[in-house]
């Protein structure tokens, strides 16, 4: 399996167009909305943090969702209709040891993006961490993009290769508005905020929040984003069993 | 009876049983499979041994892939069980006892031909040499090129290097040489030949009479779901119709062809008679006694393609 992590990461870091958008579009985004909210110097009601500080944490938790949801749904529905996975499932590897490898590789696109949000931020608008805190920030939301990336195997499990990307695009949008990283949950409906607490990109960014405002995020988090992982890993293995054996 | 008879029993017994466990690299016991109403495949029964290359030949639509797919653990059959040296097909293709060449698909997008082949190679017990999978797909000169830009031809050599690389017991190959022009054919069927030479089974699906002629030493010709003939390629073009007789007989009259011995069908075409038939010694003596002036008569066997219309055919 870990061949397969190294073949996977060697296909998807040779897209090099792929890699630089993934990493280039939160990076951008953060420029662009700490460069017009920086001016109101007003704190964030729930997490009392700063405008370019909540937003580290809001377009770091935007780009590893796109990064884990995009290198894994498109893709795998792409590599399904080719039939390198068919040939895949001719060799001795386990089905299950695809969809977790993918989960894998996608993660190591995730970092990248989640170190390069933080690094613009330090560098550009002067947010100050500890280093306890960018490192327990960086850890907490690399491991945080599990559902995600089990989310993107089970599009790309279930759906054809041409439905996979606007299908991925269509969670990725309503993922970062549910999860408040566009903007503040507060300022959602109330229904929409209630269901906002059980996605897992608000968790996933709560895990963030929480860290770079100075204490430990809830063990609420690590529940919610466990039990969608859990749940979705699940689902994506059992339908890409089912994908690949006609019954 | 004396315990002594019965212990030489068990013995003759267990003699036949691990025999036959290990003989049979395929079996196929009372194999159906539908999708939704269009029965792909009939109630297939059938043994393969190990150490053979056999031939699955048949038309379009006529079951091949569908039952490769079962053997590949690809397909889940309706009816009957499937079993690949005594052990369900999942359970081969985990232990590494089968590699498949799939038709069609394209390759893996972002890696040299050197970085799959290997890849796959990685995922075996027991793989070949890299470089020996390499020069035995005749793809030396082509390891540092990307899969995703081959040549048609090239891309099934390469799929036919995946499929060897785990120097898999059991290959199988379905239709292989589609993509490929008549030189490329030929080299690969040499390979095949070298790989099968180590004492392997093969079996390839193909609809090319010829190549199953030359390169099996079984076929098994399905149509519509079925198994309509299995044999060498000598027994099924005997079965199938027999010889030719062939003669010209200029603008003599032809009545009375079609009633010589063992004459199962008559074609006249431009002053020559074509008279297929299951005895050819009375044919042509009843021939010579009927008067018709003969001229440069030929007796052949019928050829793998007329032996293959007849079997497939609708009658």
């Amino acid at each position: 399996m870990f061949r397969y992590l190294l073949l996977e990461m060697r296909r998807m870091y040779r897209d090099r167009r792929f890699v630089f958008f993934t990493i280039a579009i939160p990076v951008a985004f953060y420029l662009l909305w700490s460069n017009i909210f920086a001016k109101n110097s007003g704190l964030d009601t729930d997490t009392g943090l700063d405008a370019k500080t909540y937003l580290l944490v809001s377009m770091a938790s935007f780009g590893a969702l796109g990064a884990s949801l995009t290198t894994t749904g498109p893709r795998l529905a792409a590599e399904r209709q080719s039939g390198w996975l068919r040939q895949l499932q001719v060799t001795p590897l386990r089905p299950a040891a695809v969809i977790i490898t993918k989960v894998l590789a996608s993660m190591c696109l995730a970092l990248p993006a989640i170190v390069s949000v933080g690094l613009t931020a330090a560098l550009t608008q002067h947010v100050r961490l500890s280093p306890g805190a960018w490192a327990a920030m960086i850890a907490l939301m690399w491991a945080g993009t599990l559902p995600f990336a089990a989310l993107g195997t089970l599009i790309g499990s279930l759906a054809g290769a041409d439905a996979a990307q606007p299908l991925t695009v269509a969670c990725y949008f309503t993922l970062s508005i549910l999860g408040g990283l566009w903007m503040s949950v507060s300022v959602l409906p109330r229904t929409l905020r209630h269901i906002a607490h059980w996605t897992p990109s608000n968790r996933f960014a709560d895990l963030g929040w929480s860290v770079v405002a100075g204490h430990a995020p809830p063990v609420s988090d690590a529940f919610v984003l466990g039990g969608w992982t859990v749940v979705l890993g699940a689902l994506a293995i059992v339908a890409y069993r089912r994908a690949t054996v006609r019954s | 009876m004396s315990s002594r008879t019965q212990d030489r029993r068990h013995y003759a017994a267990d003699l036949r049983k691990s025999s036959v466990v290990r003989m049979n690299a395929i079996t196929f016991t009372g194999v159906s499979k539908s999708y939704d109403t269009v029965r792909a495949v009939e109630t297939l029964d059938l043994e393969i041994g190990s150490g053979q290359a056999v031939a699955l030949l048949g038309p379009n639509g006529a079951g091949k892939s569908t039952s490769i797919g079962m053997l590949l653990g690809l397909v889940r059959p309706s009816a009957g069980t499937v079993s690949v040296f005594g052990d369900t097909p999942g359970a081969a293709v985990r232990a590494g006892r089968i590699g498949a060449m799939l038709q069609d698909g394209s390759l893996v997008q972002g890696v040299t031909v050197r970085e799959v082949v290997e890849f796959v190679r990685g995922l075996y017990p027991e793989p070949m040499p890299l470089e020996e999978v390499l020069a035995l797909a005749n793809l030396s000169s082509l390891a540092r090129r990307r899969a995703d830009q081959l040549s048609g031809g090239q891309a099934q050599r390469v799929r036919f290097a995946l499929a060897i690389a785990g120097a898999p017991s059991l290959l199988v190959l379905d239709e292989p040489t589609a993509a490929m022009d008549v030189e490329s054919r030929r080299s690969f069927w040499a390979s095949m030949r070298a790989y099968a030479a180590g004492g392997r089974t093969i079996l390839f699906a193909t609809h090319y009479l010829e190549e199953a002629d030359e390169n099996a030493d079984r076929i098994i010709v399905m149509t519509r779901g079925r198994i309509v003939a299995d044999g060498t390629a000598q027994e099924i073009k005997a079965a199938a119709g027999g010889r030719t007789v062939r003669f010209t007989i200029g603008d003599q009259p032809t009545a009375g062809l079609d009633t010589l011995p063992g004459v199962t069908a008559v074609e006249l075409r431009g002053g020559t008679a074509r008279l297929r038939t299951t005895d050819p010694d009375a044919t042509v003596r009843a021939l010579y006694a009927s008067g018709v002036q003969v001229r440069d008569l030929e007796v052949k066997g019928a050829g793998l393609e007329d032996a293959f219309l007849s079997l497939t055919g609708d009658n």
